[in-house]
């Protein structure tokens, strides 16, 4: 978390490179998801089946209980560490699957979490944003990324976060200060019928990890 | 399609399909990576403009300006500014610049770039998305450009390997040809030894080849020895090596009845006398000696003059004829006086007598014995070394036409030669050509000219001699080809026609000959021309080339009065003949001479290994006939046949 700002603006330089992926209008593979998970190991499976078993539930509801449901299954699956001791790099952007696995995560992990449960519950990807965030925690800044939910284009969105675990408007987090958004809006749309295999994908964190999700099913 | 086609075919075709191979891969990849660098562009420029312009408040002019910026100094299409609800908050737009490549180029390989899209945000607020396109007619201009570069880069190369594949098809073609060429060469007879070509493969094949030909042409070469020592065995007498008696006759008999020739000859005989007692006085070594140097003394005359005749008749009996006139006497006297001088040495009383004759050529063989004989026992009753001499007159009716000859002159000859050849007073005679079973082969043409007008027709006997002096065989000669064709017309009957020598030294004469048969191609298939044997002697790269222009036509060509004189040609298989007829002088008389048939024998051997037609020519005797017909020849002619011809 400590230096990936720096290191976020080159990743952002490069979430742009996009291009070439395929569309993400598809449904959840429930079985794909089931089978990725089995490799980690059975218990990261039992995680995936609860993780699925909720999004199902999500998906029959309005969108603000969805929101909550989601919010505090990943809040209550994660616990926080740093990407250096869980994965023994300053950066790493985790697939919900990986994170699960791990029972760990840092704060964009959270928020990727969320991001593709909120999709794959039927979320439009347009109300949903990662937004990079400036945090004031105990008198210190931190850079920190939460998601947030437009209900309308415009309107004062909805913060999911894991440093105040219960859902809240933008307007009741002053800690909180956001400096850039972005999502897969837009990014989808492109030549290319497969990126997993494209070496370009790799150079954007945000492009890899969206690559590695939809290779586990999301 | 010839096997060097096939191969250069191919070569041709890998070097284009890698050519288009190479060109299309790179073009497919240069593309690809134009598009995606465009696409990342796109991109990373939007998410770039899209985080200055969300740290800018929302304030809408302040983004404006900075979206008015980045356009201005980049390389856009179009940068736009697209609020939450979709709408067009503001955009900058430049037309799309078409690209410099040809337009077929760009609808082959369309670049399809999509925009790249940014989020923007003040402070928590979703405020759309920014847009941006870049130009993208310059990746066509590059992939165009690098597509020629390419092509002409991979052209050059492609020139370069068809250059060295066919200098590699080159070098392996050349040994191939030769090798072809060689075997058409064995074909014809032509024993060419070729150079060693480079590549392994081809060179044990031409090294093969060679060595074929190296024994084929020992085989010929055997074989013409073997030829040799059985004309000797078969003609000629062991101690001295002249001809033998029979051998002598029949070689004189050929010349007098010959076409061409001297109207008079000359023969000599010579006797060293009392053979029996100089043996029993001097011994045979001495004797021999004597033998030796008088036939050398004699031999000396056939070596030196062409047409010259020398014999041995007996033990002590030697004869020579001379083909001209008024020689025999003073040829005589010089040989009595050549051995009057060296042959004492060996012992006294060795004593040599001589006859001269000078006779019409026309003159029958038993003529001419009967005269020398007549003065040869003159010369006997007198010691010493004695040469008597009687000039003969022509028989009656020939001895009235050679004085009117003389009388003439050549002036008046060659007019009166001209004259008929003029007015075509001219006609063939015709002596069939029978084969074994009495079948017409081919009719001989001999030229007969009605040289006075409403005077007989006279043989070429007669006109001949003065002809070949004029300088008139070529135009004679041309008259009985176009006589002969015409005849063949006729009847389709297949002819041949006498050339002389002499025509072939006349430059045009091939070319005329050619042109006859040009305008009768159905004849001119059973059309033969025949030269004598000295021809192929004396003009050999004449007949070469007169069979090259004249055989692609149909026509044929034979040897006549071919005998020993066939060895001297040294490249016989070279020739380029059909046929070839063995002279009387070789043939009469192998009915009751097993040598001289096996020496015919020989000669067929030979001659057929050539693929040469033997026919044997100047045969009166049915039982010569007979025997040839067991050597196989192919056909006999002359009288035998003509009586044979009458008959059926």
């Amino acid at each position: 978390m400590r230096s990936w700002l720096a290191g976020s603006v080159l990743a952002l330089a490069l979430i742009g490179a996009q291009a070439l992926w395929p569309e993400l209008a598809q449904a959840l593979d429930r079985n794909k998801v089931m089978e990725s998970a089995a490799r980690f190991g059975p218990r990261t499976a039992g995680e995936a089946e609860q993780l699925l078993q909720m999004i199902d539930r999500a998906a029959t509801v309005e969108e603000l209980p969805r929101l909550s449901l989601v919010n505090n299954f990943v809040n209550k699956h994660l616990v926080f560490r740093d990407d250096s001791e869980v994965w023994g790099r300053i950066d790493y952007w985790a697939t919900p699957l990986e994170s699960l696995d791990k029972g760990r995560g840092d704060c964009e992990d959270y928020a990727i979490a969320k991001y593709f449960s909120l999709l794959n519950a039927g979320t439009p990807v347009a109300k949903l944003r990662m937004v990079y965030v400036r945090a004031q925690l105990g008198g210190r800044s931190l850079a920190h990324m939460v998601l947030a939910y437009y209900a309308e284009p415009g309107a004062e969105p909805l913060i999911l976060d894991n440093l105040v675990p219960e859902l809240r408007p933008a307007s009741q987090r002053p800690d909180l200060q956001p400096v850039f958004s972005f999502n897969g809006e837009g990014l989808w749309q492109g030549v290319g019928a497969t990126s997993a295999g494209d070496p370009l994908a790799r150079l954007s964190l945000w492009r890899d990890l969206l690559s590695k999700a939809r290779a586990e099913g999301f | 399609m010839s096997l060097m086609r096939q191969v250069w075919l191919l070569v041709l075709g890998v070097v284009l399909a890698s050519l288009l191979g190479a060109v299309a891969v790179s073009t497919v990849s240069t593309r690809q990576l134009l598009q995606t660098q465009l696409q990342i562009k796109n991109s990373d420029n939007a998410a770039a403009l899209a985080l200055a312009l969300s740290q800018q408040r929302g304030d809408a002019e302040l983004m404006q300006l900075l979206i008015s910026a980045q356009f201005d100094t980049g390389y856009y299409e179009s940068v736009a500014w697209r609020q939450p609800d979709g709408k067009l908050a503001f955009e900058r737009r430049a037309p799309a610049r078409a690209s410099q490549a040809p337009a077929w180029f760009v609808a082959l390989s369309p670049i399809t770039v999509q925009p790249g899209v940014a989020q923007l945000s003040n402070g928590w607020n979703a405020i759309g998305s920014v847009e941006v396109l870049s130009h993208s007619a310059y990746a066509h201009d590059e992939l165009w450009r690098s597509v020629t570069r390419m092509s002409a880069l991979l052209l050059g190369l492609g020139a370069l390997a068809s250059l060295g594949a066919y200098l590699a098809l080159h070098r392996i073609r050349r040994p191939l040809d030769n090798a072809v060429a060689q075997a058409r060469g064995l074909m014809e007879g032509q024993f060419a030894q070729m150079e060693l070509p480079h590549v392994p493969e081809l060179q044990r094949l031409t090294e093969a080849m060679n060595a074929m030909v190296a024994r084929v042409k020992l085989m010929f070469e055997a074989q013409g020895e073997q030829l040799q020592a059985l004309r000797l065995q078969a003609h000629c007498d062991a101690l001295t090596g002249m001809s033998m008696r029979k051998h002598f006759l029949a070689e004189l008999e050929s010349a007098l009845t010959r076409d061409e020739g001297p109207a008079r000859g000359g023969l000599v005989l010579l006797r060293l006398r009392d053979l029996a007692l100089l043996n029993q006085r001097l011994g045979r070594p001495a004797v021999d000696q004597t033998l030796l140097t008088l036939s050398r003394a004699v031999k000396a005359y056939p070596d030196r003059v062409r047409g010259c005749l020398a014999g041995r008749l007996n033990g002590s009996d030697f004869a020579l004829w001379l083909p001209a006139p008024d020689v025999a006497a003073e040829t005589a006297q010089a040989l009595a006086d050549a051995l009057r001088l060296s042959l004492p040495a060996f012992g006294p009383g060795i004593q040599v007598s001589l006859g001269a004759v000078d006779l019409p050529r026309e003159s029958l063989l038993g003529q001419w014995f009967a005269e020398a004989d007549k003065v040869l026992a003159r010369a006997e009753t007198q010691a010493g070394f004695v040469v008597e001499f009687h000039r003969g007159a022509a028989p009656a009716e020939a001895g009235k036409a050679s004085s009117s000859t003389g009388a003439q002159g050549e002036q008046a000859w060659r007019a009166q030669i001209l004259d008929a050849l003029k007015e075509r007073r001219a006609r063939l005679s015709q002596f069939p050509l029978l084969d074994r079973e009495g079948r017409l082969l081919h009719l001989e043409c001999p030229l007969q000219l009605q040289l006075e007008a409403d005077g007989s027709f006279e043989p070429a006997t007669r006109w001949l001699p003065l002809a070949v002096r004029s300088r008139l065989t070529a135009e004679v000669d041309l008259l009985a080809v176009s006589l002969a064709l015409e005849a063949i017309n006729r009847d389709g009957q297949a002819r041949c026609v006498n050339i002389a020598p002499a025509s072939l030294l006349d430059g045009g004469f091939v070319a005329r000959v050619r042109e006859q048969v040009f305008q009768a191609p159905q004849a001119a298939r059973k059309l033969g021309l025949e030269l004598a044997e000295t021809a192929a002697v004396q003009h050999f790269d004449l007949l070469l080339e007169m069979g090259r222009q004249l055989r692609p036509l149909g026509v044929k060509l034979g040897l006549e009065h071919a005998g020993a004189g066939l060895a001297q040609v040294d490249r016989l298989y070279q020739a380029g003949l059909d046929y070839v007829k063995l002279d009387a002088s070789v043939v009469s008389g192998v009915s009751g001479d097993a040598a001289r048939a096996a020496f015919v024998r020989g000669m067929l051997v030979m001659l057929r290994s050539l693929a040469l037609k033997v026919y044997a020519e100047g045969l009166r005797d049915g039982m010569d006939v007979q025997a040839l017909w067991d050597c196989e020849v192919d056909g006999v002619t002359g009288p035998w046949a003509t009586a044979q011809g009458g008959k059926a």
